[in-house]
C-alpha cells in the first residue's frame, strides 16, 4: 500500500488517506445527527399531564395545521353551525355556538365573512389559533420545537454533502480507473444511515404514543365502520376527521364536503410537514412526518401510501 | 357466559362507540355472519367482552325454513362465534333466505304448514348437533300469509318449539307488525305463546307507509310497540329485552332515551 500522495491519485490524495478522514468525519456527522434526532425525539419537558386531547389537537399531530382545520370543520359541520353557498363559499347558520375551542371561533368568524375552505389557514385568526395549539403540543412536550428541527436539518445537510463528496471521489476514480472498492463499502453503510436519519420528526415519541393511545380509544371512528356520526354528535365528527383524515368529513357530510371542495384523503397519506403554521416556512415542506402518522398499524389502510 | 338480562341493544359497528359508553349495560346481540371465526375479533366487542358484557350471535343467513339441510360450513361458523364470544346462547329466524341456489338477501316467511314443520325441525336439530349452547329461534314479520297455512301463528311456533326443544326470541315489533297488518289482536297472540320460553325479546322502531306497518329497524320505536312490551312483561316479562337499530341511526341522547323507554316499559334498570 501507497500511503503517499502519488501523481496518480485521484484529486491528489492517496485512497487510503481519503479514507481515513472521509469515514472519521462521516462518523462524527452520522453520530451528531443521531443525537439531533434523539433529542427532538424525546421531547424538551415529555411531561403527558394537563387535559386530554381535543380532537383540535390530535389533528395537529396527525396531519399538521390543514388537518387541525379540517376537524374543526368536521366538528362545526356536525353541530351544524356552518354550511357551504352554491359559490362554495362557507357561510354560518347564526351567532357562534357557545363551547367553541379558539381555532372553532376562528373558523366560524372566517365562513360568517364567507371564506373558502382553501384559505382557512391564511386567515389571520385562523393562524392564531393555530399557533396556539402548536404551542401548547410544544410545552407539552408532544411536538418538536421548530427552531431544534431546523439545526437537526442542518446537521443531515452536511451529511448529505459528504455522502456528495464521497460520490464524486468515486466516479472520478471509476474514471481513472482507480481501484474504489474500499470507498464503494464505506459509501453503502453511509447511503443506508443517511437514508435512516434523513428525516427530522415531527412529532416527540410522547407525541406519537399520545395520538397511538387516542386511536385506539376511537377505533370506533375508523372509516371501516362506517361510523354513525349522527350519533357520535360533533365531536366524534371531528376526532373521526382528526384521526382519519377528510375521508372522515366526506362519510359525514358528502355534500358539504364536495361543495366545499374538500379534498379526499386519509390521514395517514396527507404527508403533514411538521412546519410552522406561516407559509413562508417553505423549507418545512422537504422532510415529512412520515413514520409518526403510521403508528397505529391497521389505521393505515385507507390511505395506500404511509407518509412522504 | 352469563343469560341475557335487562336492557340490551343490537351491537353494530357504526355505533359501537356508543354502544360502549352504556355504563348499566349488560347484553348485546351482534349479527353472527359479520363476526370472524378466527382472526382479530372487532375491538368494540373484545371491549365488552372484557366489561362480561354477554354478547348473544345472532344468524340471519342460516336458512333454517329452507327445504334443504342448513349449510354446515354456516352451522360451524355459528358455532366457532359462539365459543369465540363465550356465548350462552345463539338465535336465528324461522324464515329461508335461499331456495334453490337462490339467494333471496332478506327474509321469507314460511307457509305455517305440517311440512314446513317438519322441515324446520330438521333443520334446528342439524344446528344443535353442531351448536355449543342453545338456539332461540324468532319468528318474522309477514306482511301477508300464504294461502294455504294449515296452523295459526301460535301453533305453528309451539310446535316447533315442543318439538326441538328450542329457546323462543320474541320479536315484539314482529307481534305488532303482524298483527296491525292483518287487523289481529296481538294480545291474543301473546296469550296463546310459550312466554316462559321466551330467552329475551327484540324490540324495534317501525314506520306506518301505505297502510302497512313496516318493520324497518330504522325509525323509532313507536308508542304502541312500547305498550305491548307492558303488555308483555305484564303476562311473563322476559329474562331481557333487545333494542334493535340497523340503520339512520339518530342522535346519542335520542337512543338512549329510547333504550330508557324500554327499560321502563319492562320495569328494568336504566342502561344508561
Amino acid at each position: 500500500m501507497i500511503v503517499h500522495a502519488a501523481s496518480g491519485d485521484t484529486w491528489g490524495i492517496s485512497g487510503p488517506t481519503f479514507l481515513r478522514y472521509y469515514i472519521a468525519a462521516a462518523v462524527v456527522v452520522a453520530v451528531i445527527v443521531a443525537y439531533h434526532r434523539i433529542r427532538l425525539a424525546t421531547g424538551s419537558t415529555a411531561a403527558m399531564t394537563g387535559d386530554p386531547l381535543g380532537p383540535q389537537q390530535i389533528a395537529y399531530l396527525n396531519g399538521g395545521p390543514q388537518l387541525a382545520v379540517h376537524a374543526a370543520l368536521g366538528g362545526l359541520r356536525g353541530s351544524g353551525a356552518v354550511g357551504v353557498r352554491p359559490d362554495r363559499r362557507l357561510t354560518t347558520g347564526g351567532p357562534a355556538p357557545a363551547g367553541l375551542s379558539p381555532l372553532d371561533q376562528a373558523i366560524h368568524w372566517a365562513a360568517h365573512q364567507n371564506s373558502r375552505v382553501r384559505d382557512l389557514t391564511q386567515d389571520e385568526r385562523v393562524r392564531t389559533a393555530l399557533q396556539q395549539i402548536r404551542d401548547g403540543l410544544e410545552q407539552r412536550g408532544l411536538l418538536t420545537n421548530d427552531t431544534k428541527r431546523a439545526r437537526a436539518r442542518r446537521w443531515i445537510q452536511v451529511l448529505l454533502v459528504l455522502l456528495g463528496i464521497g460520490v464524486l471521489r468515486l466516479f472520478s476514480g471509476l474514471f481513472d480507473d482507480r481501484p474504489v472498492g474500499y470507498l464503494l463499502l464505506t459509501l453503502v453503510p453511509l447511503l443506508i444511515v443517511t437514508l435512516a436519519l434523513r428525516r427530522v420528526p415531527a412529532l416527540t415519541r410522547a407525541g406519537r404514543a399520545a395520538l397511538r393511545d387516542v386511536r385506539r380509544q376511537h377505533t370506533h371512528l375508523a372509516p371501516a365502520s362506517s361510523p354513525a356520526y349522527a350519533t357520535y354528535g360533533a365531536t366524534g365528527a371531528a376526532m373521526g376527521v382528526a384521526l382519519y383524515g377528510t375521508t372522515a368529513l366526506w362519510a359525514l357530510d358528502p355534500g358539504f364536503a364536495e361543495q366545499a371542495e374538500i379534498q379526499r384523503q386519509a390521514a395517514a397519506s396527507s404527508g403533514w410537514s411538521g412546519g410552522a403554521t406561516s407559509s413562508s416556512d417553505s423549507s418545512s415542506n422537504n422532510y415529512s412526518g412520515g413514520d409518526s402518522s403510521c403508528g397505529g398499524g391497521s389505521s393505515c389502510g385507507g390511505g395506500g401510501g404511509c407518509g412522504g | 357466559m352469563t343469560d341475557p338480562s335487562g336492557v340490551g341493544i343490537g351491537w353494530r359497528p357504526e355505533i359501537a362507540g356508543f354502544v360502549a359508553e352504556l355504563p348499566g349495560l349488560r347484553f348485546v346481540e351482534v349479527v353472527a355472519e359479520g363476526v370472524p371465526a378466527s382472526g382479530p375479533l372487532p375491538p368494540g366487542l373484545t371491549q365488552l367482552r372484557e366489561r362480561a358484557v354477554t354478547v348473544v350471535p345472532h344468524g340471519v343467513r342460516l336458512s333454517l325454513g329452507g327445504a334443504e339441510p342448513v349449510d354446515p360450513t354456516r352451522v360451524a361458523h355459528l358455532a366457532a362465534v359462539a365459543q369465540r364470544l363465550d356465548a350462552p346462547l345463539v338465535s336465528e329466524h324461522i324464515a329461508f333466505v335461499r331456495a334453490g341456489g337462490l339467494e333471496a338477501g332478506h327474509l321469507l316467511p314460511l307457509p305455517r304448514s305440517r311440512e314446513a314443520v317438519d322441515a324446520v325441525c330438521a333443520n334446528v336439530a342439524r344446528a344443535q348437533a353442531e351448536l355449543p349452547v342453545p338456539i332461540a329461534l324468532e319468528p318474522i314479520a309477514a306482511l301477508v300469509d300464504w294461502p294455504d297455512d294449515e296452523l295459526d301463528e301460535a301453533d305453528f311456533l309451539t310446535e316447533i318449539l315442543d318439538r326441538t326443544g328450542a329457546l323462543l326470541l320474541l320479536d315484539v315489533a314482529n307481534v305488532h307488525a303482524n298483527a296491525r297488518n292483518r287487523g289481529a289482536d296481538p294480545l291474543a297472540l301473546l296469550d296463546r305463546l310459550p312466554l316462559e320460553r321466551v330467552a329475551y325479546a327484540h324490540v324495534a322502531g317501525g314506520a306506518e307507509r301505505g297502510g302497512f306497518y313496516h318493520d324497518t329497524h330504522t325509525d323509532p320505536v313507536p308508542p304502541a310497540v312500547l305498550e305491548l312490551v307492558g303488555a308483555l312483561c305484564a303476562r311473563q316479562r322476559p329474562p331481557a329485552l333487545l333494542l334493535e337499530r340497523d340503520g339512520h341511526y339518530p342522535p346519542a341522547a335520542e337512543l338512549r332515551t329510547e333504550l330508557d323507554a324500554l327499560a321502563a316499559a319492562a320495569g328494568f334498570p336504566a342502561v344508561t
